[in-house]
C-alpha cells in the first residue's frame, strides 16, 4: 500500500491537496490548520498532491513509478558504463 | 540496444510524434479532434479483440481487455479500483454498471508529458474509443470511459457499461 507522509511543520494549510485528490485521501484539520491523511488505503499514487503542494510537504513511498521513456532506457544503458 | 528495446524505442518515438500531431489537430479543428481519435481507438479496440471470448461479466471482460493490450505491447496498464466506502467493485446504477479504473503506465500520458502537451485531449479520447470498441465486441454493449482525474503518475477513470437501450454521452 502507498504510504503518505505530511511534514506538519511545512504544511501551510492551503488545502490544495484536499481539493486535487481524486479519492479524497486528505481531510483538513480545523484545529491544527493543516491537512491530515484520512484514507491512505485509497491513494492511487497519481502524485498530483505532491506536485501541487506549494510547501513540498508531502512525500509518498511504496508506489509504482510509471515507466520512463525508452529513449531514456538506451541512455541509461550508456550511463551504466560509467557507474 | 536489444531488438525489443529498439522496437520499443521506435514505438515511443511514434507515440511522441502522435502526441505532437494530436496537439496540432486540436488547435486546428478544435473539438472534432476528439471524435476522430475516438473512432480510431474504437476501430483498433474492435480489431484487436475480434477473437476474444464473449462474456457478460464486466471484471472478466476487463481482464480480457488487459490481456489484449498486453499481447499487443500496448503500454496501457490499468486495474479496477474500489474505494474504502464503496460496498462493491461494480456499482449498479440507473444507466448501467459502473467501475472505477486506475491507469498507471500509459504510453499516451508519457508521450504528452514529453513535450508538455495537455492531458484529457484527443489522444486520451483514443483510449476511450479503444475500450468502447473492445467492450462492444466482448460484452455486446456500449460504454463510456470518463476521465475523473488525470495525474502525473496515474489517472483515475470511471467506466460505465450502458444498459441496453440507454445512451450516456461522455
Ligand atoms: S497542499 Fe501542502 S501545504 Fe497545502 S494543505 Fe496540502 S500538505 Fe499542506
Ligand atoms: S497521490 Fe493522488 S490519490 Fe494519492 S493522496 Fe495524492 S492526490 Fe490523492
Amino acid at each position: 500500500m502507498v504510504e503518505i507522509q505530511v511534514h506538519e511543520d511545512g504544511c501551510r494549510g492551503c488545502r490544495m491537496c484536499v481539493d486535487i485528490c481524486p479519492t479524497t485521501v486528505f481531510e483538513y484539520d480545523e484545529e491544527k490548520r493543516i491537512c491530515v491523511v484520512r484514507h491512505q488505503e485509497d491513494c492511487i499514487a497519481c502524485l498530483s498532491c505532491a506536485y501541487l503542494c506549494p510547501s513540498g510537504a508531502l512525500a509518498h513511498a511504496n508506489f509504482h513509478t510509471v515507466k520512463n521513456f525508452y529513449r531514456d532506457l538506451a541512455f541509461c544503458e550508456k550511463m551504466e558504463r560509467f557507474l | 540496444m536489444t531488438e525489443l528495446a529498439a522496437t520499443r524505442a521506435s514505438l515511443q518515438e511514434t507515440m511522441s510524434f502522435l502526441g505532437a500531431i494530436a496537439s496540432g489537430i486540436e488547435e486546428a479543428i478544435g473539438e472534432s479532434a476528439n471524435g476522430i481519435s475516438y473512432l480510431a481507438g474504437k476501430r483498433l479496440g474492435m480489431k484487436l479483440s475480434e477473437k476474444v471470448e464473449k462474456t457478460d461479466d464486466l471484471l472478466q471482460a476487463l481482464e480480457s481487455v488487459r490481456r489484449v493490450l498486453q499481447e499487443n505491447s500496448c503500454l496501457w496498464h490499468f486495474e479496477p479500483f474500489q474505494m474504502h466506502d464503496r460496498p462493491e467493485m461494480i456499482e449498479l446504477t440507473e444507466s448501467g454498471e459502473e467501475v472505477n479504473l486506475v491507469f498507471r503506465d500509459c504510453m499516451i500520458r508519457q508521450s504528452l508529458f514529453r513535450f508538455g502537451h495537455q492531458q484529457k485531449g484527443s489522444l486520451c479520447n483514443m483510449m476511450f474509443g479503444f475500450f468502447a470498441g473492445a467492450l462492444l465486441n466482448i460484452m455486446g454493449r456500449d460504454s463510456v470511459l470518463e476521465i475523473r482525474h488525470a495525474g502525473e503518475n496515474a489517472c483515475y477513470k470511471r467506466l460505465l457499461i450502458q444498459k441496453a437501450g440507454t445512451k450516456e454521452v461522455a
